[in-house]
């Protein structure tokens, strides 16, 4: 048996910050990830991130990853990868599977940062090939470099959708719409605006109603939704695509909780069940503690600070805190204090004051900000409406002209006075939300620098056409100068481009082709029926032909129809069967009972269970990194 | 199809190498997980689904959705979308649950 002070379940942000935190307590830290390397989800971010330097904002998420698995390398972490945690016993083993080889690990305690698993929309012909999750669409994306078509669909303006569409045209696939259910974008104005003035349309209380194709994804039906997100007669139209990406919300992955008998509760601003825990993200059970998207989906920033605290809350435990960590502890709590100030924090603030007993917080009115533009001279705009938490703006900033103040929600505040408009704050802005305007260029044009991060570039010289907010083409425009600001960002360019000067507070994109919308065709009927479980091929005629028979329960329903037994386990059918039972039940999820969870968390032949044997003992004293690097 | 150029990343894809999908001759990277490799020769199926023999390709990208379970080299319920391409493999679509290997 494999012994350690602190097992970490998961090597995402979450994981990894929970085991650097442990590890640097001197406790002997094991991770078991089950991907090949370290690094969760954020081995395919490209984007920067938000917050301040204390949360790496500015960085990509993809050089986050590689630095925090460096750190844990560096302290030494035992990093199990291509390893599943198949189960929590009662004797507080854990048992581990890797490849055909299974074995067991006894930790003194566990955190559990297992993430979250990706929401299914269900509607006709949803597993045709080229209906995507996000996330699985990303992975293909960014780490095989690979695309499933040219164009696409985007269902959810929430930030995942947001940003994926943005990569996927940095991928150089079209994205032909956004549609979002609500009366509203849920992700960042930033991450909106980014794709809006590239021409993608987002299409407010609107969802897909059905697919269609031979054999893959050929069209897509796009319908209005009424208050009650049922489809409007009359209102649907077809688009041709490639492919339709799902970015409709995630839910926290805690399989292993409720199987370890954490005691787990349904909190509706937590994005599902979650395990009860207190704010040293301790469950219900004490050497158990959780961290990350498994304790309610927020950002990943949140999640890095939630594994700081909860790993070095087990390391204390293991050594009776012996260690003084009294204020690294204060600080991490106020890191998330204010990660979690503003309107986009307010979810969470809700969702953990639920959990831990405290009055709600009332809810608060923020107000959006006007961008301020200069009128003269050469100066950045910032477009930043909204209150998130982020600050590289005035970070970046020589002459200290942009500033914050004390709270990291405030909107950046400009000193035309001091500014030289040198245009950092454009290379800087994780939102590419920072533009610089030279009203003063000649007498009748403007020049205006925008932030590019697509392929290909364009070049000095070029001429082609200004895109406005909304991707319309208003006027011609030239290329005056492409730039880097090697200091800031190796990757980011700023282009340069002449426009008319009354263009001058309109033009925000230069393209060289304008950009034609998607046209509608013709509209096919849908498919009679929807698969709902995926794995066992079980229909939604079938679930509610169960229900009527009497079937009740979500496990009496996998019972008599095997959803939730197959490969995923319920991950994709589990949401979409409580819903179905909640609409006819006439009653909320929340009542609902989930299903039981039992090992092993992933179909295991047994015949690798009566071949277990002992794995090497880790000599945490006398290791060395591996040669090749992280 | 596969991104030549992108503004971010750079793909550190390893060696070329032939392989087999349906008995048609594909080439691919070494390393790379198979779906990757067949997605970017523009294969979307690679399973028929357990009862309905519904055309299932790439979805969830880490092993968990059942959707890209394939045959590969005579084994079944292979996932394919975790699983490195290596040179010569024998992969093919899997319909319905496959062959449970004799031991």
């Amino acid at each position: 048996m494999l012994e350690t002070d602190v097992l970490i379940i998961g090597g995402g942000p979450a994981g990894m910050c929970a085991a650097i935190e442990a590890a640097k307590l001197g406790v002997k830290t094991t991770v078991v990830e089950d991907k090949d390397r370290l690094g969760g989800q954020l081995v395919k971010q490209t984007h920067q991130f938000f917050g301040s330097e204390k949360h790496h904002a500015g960085v990509r998420g993809i050089d986050i990853g590689v630095k925090l698995a460096g750190e844990c390398s560096d302290l030494k972490v035992n990093a199990l990868t291509n390893t599943t945690c198949t189960g929590i016993f009662d004797d507080g083993s854990v048992g581990c599977l890797r490849g055909e080889e299974f074995f067991l690990i006894h930790p003194k305690r566990i955190v559990i940062a297992t993430g979250a698993y990706e929401n299914m929309l269900p509607f006709p012909d949803c597993d045709l090939p080229g209906v995507y999750g996000a996330g699985g669409l990303q992975t293909l994306m960014n780490v095989d470099g690979v695309l499933p078509g040219k164009t696409y669909l985007m269902v959810g303006a929430g930030n995942i959708g947001l940003i994926v569409s943005y990569q996927l045209m940095q991928a150089g696939a079209e994205v032909v719409a956004i549609v979002e259910a609500l009366d509203r974008v849920g992700g960042y104005e930033v991450h909106a605006a980014k794709v809006k003035r590239m021409g993608v349309p987002i299409f407010l209380r609107h969802t897909v109603t059905h697919v269609s194709g031979d054999g893959k994804v050929e069209r897509a039906t796009i319908s209005k939704i009424d208050g009650s997100f049922k489809p409007v007669p009359g209102s649907e139209f077809t688009v041709s695509v490639d492919a339709v990406c799902l970015a409709v919300g995630l839910s926290p992955l805690i399989e292993l909780i409720a199987q370890a008998g954490c005691e787990t509760r349904y909190i509706p601003e937590c994005a599902g069940h979650v395990a009860v825990h207190d704010s040293n993200m301790r469950t219900s059970l004490e050497h158990i503690f959780v961290a990350g998207d498994a304790s309610g989906i927020e950002e990943a920033s949140a999640a890095m600070v939630e594994g700081r605290i909860a790993g070095l809350h087990a390391a204390l435990d293991v050594t009776h805190g012996k260690a003084d960590s009294n204020e690294l502890l204060r600080e991490f709590d106020s890191q998330l204090d204010e990660l979690r100030t503003g309107p986009f924090g307010q979810k969470a603030r809700q969702g953990k004051s639920k959990l831990w007993g405290l009055k709600l917080p009332p809810d608060e009115e923020f107000e959006e900000a006007p961008p301020i533009i200069p009128e003269s001279g050469k100066k950045p705009v910032i477009e930043c409406p909204q209150n998130i938490p982020c600050n590289p703006c005035a970070v970046s900033c020589p002459t200290e002209s942009i500033t914050i103040g004390d709270n990291i929600t405030n909107f950046p505040v400009l000193d035309q006075g001091t500014c030289n408009g040198c245009g950092n704050c454009v290379a800087a802005c994780p939102g590419l939300a920072v533009f610089l305007v030279n009203r003063d260029y000649s007498d009748r044009e403007a020049e205006i620098t925008i932030p590019w991060e697509l392929t290909p570039p364009p070049e000095k010289g070029d001429k082609g056409y200004a895109l406005d907010r909304t991707g319309v083409a208003i006027c011609p425009a030239t290329v005056t100068k492409i730039r880097r600001v090697k200091k800031i960002d190796k990757k980011r360019l700023l282009v340069a481009f002449t426009v008319p000067l009354d263009k001058a507070d309109e033009a925000r994109h230069f393209v060289i082709v304008e950009p034609k919308g998607a046209e509608k065709i013709e509209t096919l009927p849908p498919a009679d029926d929807i698969i709902i479980c995926r794995c066992e091929d079980v229909t939604q005629k079938e679930i509610l032909d169960c229900f009527n028979s009497g079937y009740k329960s979500f496990d009496e329903i996998k019972r008599y129809l095997r959803t939730g037994m197959g490969p995923c386990q319920g991950k994709t059918c589990q949401r979409l069967i409580l819903g179905i039972l909640a609409r006819e039940l006439k009653t909320h999820v929340s009542e609902l009972a989930p299903q039981t969870v039992r090992t092993p968390m992933k179909p295991t032949e047994l015949e690798i269970y009566a071949s277990s044997k002992e794995i090497e003992p880790w000599d945490f004293e006398n290791w060395q990194p591996p040669g090749g690097g992280h | 199809m596969r991104i030549e150029k992108h503004p971010i990343l750079d793909f550190a894809r390893g060696k070329k190498v032939k392989f087999t999908f349906d008995g048609r001759e594909i080439t691919g990277h070494e390393g790379e997980t198979i779906t990757a490799a067949l997605v970017a020769a523009g294969v979307l199926t690679l399973s028929k689904s357990i009862k309905l023999e519904r055309p299932r390709g790439f979805f969830c990208g880490i092993g968990r959705c059942s959707s890209c379970y394939m045959v590969v080299n005579g084994v079944s319920n292979v996932r394919a979308c975790v699983t490195p391409l290596e040179k010569g493999m024998d992969v093919n679509t899997q319909v319905g649950r496959g062959e449970i290997a004799s031991c």
